[in-house]
């Protein structure tokens, strides 16, 4: 039997290529989209599997999935290129504005309904466009399996179960899980070179199209009417102090002033 | 029934979590009659280590989850307890720190409810009708959002250091103790080893910060913030600019992806002040800020604003301290 892997990515600004206007804002028009390089790194702890099984004798078969607009296929060409061997696009109108316990449930009905023989899950611990790393609990929590987050290594898998290195604030750990389970990786900027085979693969590669009504899922349950959470206001943020201003003063004067002031706090101290 | 705010205690060391306190700190400043509780979910041992501050914390009910399976953290079997607890405590309000288990914790046991789950706020506010405004950065944007839940309870995490702790008024806390029923529950991970990491002195909770960004131009000048930091036995930090750069790590990072400090005196030397910066710092009693531009945003987010070149500044104190 084969052993499967589930790897959720997701499309992000390519920040490293981010222009300010000037009015400090970044300009958003024009950023290429990449694949968050989180998901990278779950691509390559992907890989790092198969590695290992094969030399089991094991298939592998690597799944990557993505929920966002037609536009998003892109990356997941890519992730072909890098090495998956099957690609799924969850596109619909519904799915959108969608806050994390949403998209968790419909990632796990995908899982589901798609790849239901699924042995692990594999996703990026959180996107650098400011997401805050909740989804993937939230995720296992709706497979309901095992989860392993802040892993950055693989250090032997086979069928039934696998051991991870987990590298936290307070501690290193190798922790042992059975499967299914899923994996959250802090690896990033894992650049992997697809070669000319990668290429032709994802070129090969038909990107598998599915909406809600594939996915047998309770719309009340997904995209914004599923959300529980909803902003009730933005506004820009100030501090405003009352604000002294030094200018046209030398290094030394500048200096000297600061001096003053840590000097202040200091004997506030006592 | 009495209308409650439960939060979550995270104990390190026997000790709970300064944002545990910092929570309860900003619960008590808040001003209602709600009541205050606490959840910890422990083994006795430990609970009996760290009870001594549990109950001085101005609680009003203390929930003690025990059972020695819960001596080492382990997400699943927390959350599974933490639960069944809310199912039957029931709170208005559910507050967690967003520490790097809270953060695994904290979505799967909303997951596991089916509510919602606003992380990482900086600031919240509670309605007379007992609900929660969490306020937090928006998704990468330049703007602070406001968000309600429509499920119950409303549930938070919050940033270390996002408040102040305050002293705590002394009320009189009930201790509950409580057996989880962990019958159902098969352990499907294991610790096969673990290395505790030497616990780095917290440098978000230093006196005087010296942060330097990308005004500084140069890795080079950037060691001039370590230099003077080193002679004032400050701590030095970065913006997320000098962290991209490479200049510094991205475990002194201020800011919405990094920390939030609250020194008496930061030093933001050739920092703009974007938003995601500024999050980071508004607990700071005084800030100061030398850049070349004076309409930067830092400025006027500043109590005094040098208008000077960064390095010559650094190099002249450096030069005095020496
Ligand atoms: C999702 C997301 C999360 C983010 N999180 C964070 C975060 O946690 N922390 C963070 O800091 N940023 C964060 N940012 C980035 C933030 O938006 C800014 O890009 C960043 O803070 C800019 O760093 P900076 O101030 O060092 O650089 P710049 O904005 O380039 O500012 C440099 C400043 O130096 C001044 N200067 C130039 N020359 C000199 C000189 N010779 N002497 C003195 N001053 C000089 C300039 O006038 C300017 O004001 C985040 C962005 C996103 C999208």
């Amino acid at each position: 039997m084969t052993f499967k892997i589930v790897v959720c990515i997701k499309q992000v600004p390519d920040t490293s290529d981010i222009k300010w206007t000037e009015h400090n804002t970044i300009q958003r028009d024009g950023l290429d989209s990449i694949i968050n390089p989180f998901d990278i790194g779950a691509i390559q702890l992907a890989k790092n599997v198969r590695f290992l099984l094969e030399k089991m004798n094991l298939d592998t078969e690597i799944n990557v999935v993505t929920m966002g607009p037609s536009q998003a296929s892109d990356i997941l060409k890519n992730a072909v290129a890098m090495g998956c061997d099957k690609a799924f696009l969850l596109s619909d109108k519904k799915f959108s504005g969608a806050d994390t316990l949403a998209t968790a449930y419909t990632l796990s009905l995908f899982i589901k309904t798609q790849i239901p023989d699924f042995n692990l899950v594999i996703c990026g611990q959180q996107a650098i466009d400011g997401d805050t790393a909740q989804t993937p609990s939230s995720l296992a929590q709706k497979l309901s399996i095992a989860q392993i987050t802040n892993v950055i290594g693989l250090k032997e898998v086979n069928k039934v179960y696998s051991v991870w290195i987990k590298d936290s604030k307070t501690s290193t750990e190798e922790i042992k899980t059975g499967h299914p389970a899923l994996i959250a990786t802090t690896l990033k900027n894992t650049n992997i070179l697809p070669n000319i085979n990668g290429y032709i693969k994802a070129c090969k590669t038909k990107i598998t199209v599915l909406n809600s009504s594939d996915l047998n899922i309770d719309i009340n349950k997904i995209g914004l009417v599923g959300s529980p959470t909803q902003v009730k206001k933005a506004y820009k943020f100030e501090i405003l102090r009352n604000t002294t201003y030094i200018e046209n003063e030398s290094a030394e004067n500048c200096s000297e002033y600061i001096i003053d002031e840590i000097n202040k706090c200091r004997v506030n101290d006592d | 029934m009495t209308n409650s705010i439960l939060v979550y205690i995270e104990l390190n060391n026997n000790q709970p979590l300064n944002v545990t306190k910092e929570i309860i700190s900003k619960l008590h400043n808040c001003n209602n009659n709600m009541q205050i509780n606490g959840v910890v979910i422990t083994d006795l041992q430990s609970y009996e280590l760290s009870k001594n501050i549990l109950l001085n914390i101005g609680l009003d009910n203390l929930y003690v989850i025990n059972d020695s399976i819960f001596d080492s953290f382990q997400t699943c079997i927390y959350s599974d307890a933490l639960v069944d607890f809310l199912k039957q405590n029931n709170p208005d309000i559910f507050l967690m720190g967003a520490t790097e288990k809270g953060r695994e914790l904290a979505p799967r046991t909303a997951s596991a409810l089916d509510i919602g789950l606003t992380a990482d706020c900086t600031d919240i506010t509670i309605t007379a009708d007992y609900d929660l405004l969490a306020t937090r950065p928006t998704y990468g944007g330049k703007m602070m959002a406001t968000i309600v839940s429509k499920t119950k309870p409303n549930f938070a995490t919050i940033r270390p250091g996002a408040f102040k702790i305050s002293n705590f008024p002394s009320r009189e806390t009930n201790v509950v103790f409580i057996t989880p029923d962990l019958s159902g529950e098969k352990i499907l991970t294991n610790i096969l080893k673990c290395e505790n990491k030497i616990q780095k002195d917290d440098w978000t909770c230093a006196e005087i910060i010296v942060s330097g960004g990308l005004g500084l131009k140069t890795k080079e000048n950037f060691e001039l913030i370590y230099k003077l930091s080193e002679l004032l036995n400050a701590k030095p930090a970065a913006s997320r600019g000098a962290v991209e750069m490479g200049w510094a790590p991205e475990s002194i990072q201020v800011g919405q992806t990094g920390s939030s400090v609250s020194p008496k005196l930061y030093l933001a030397f050739g920092i703009s002040g974007a938003m995601q910066h500024i999050v980071g710092i508004t607990n700071s009693d005084r800030i100061i800020a030398i850049n070349t531009d004076k309409s930067a945003p830092i400025m006027n987010s500043a109590d005094v604003a040098i208008v000077a070149d960064a390095v010559s500044v650094l190099k002249q104190m450096i030069s005095t301290y020496k």
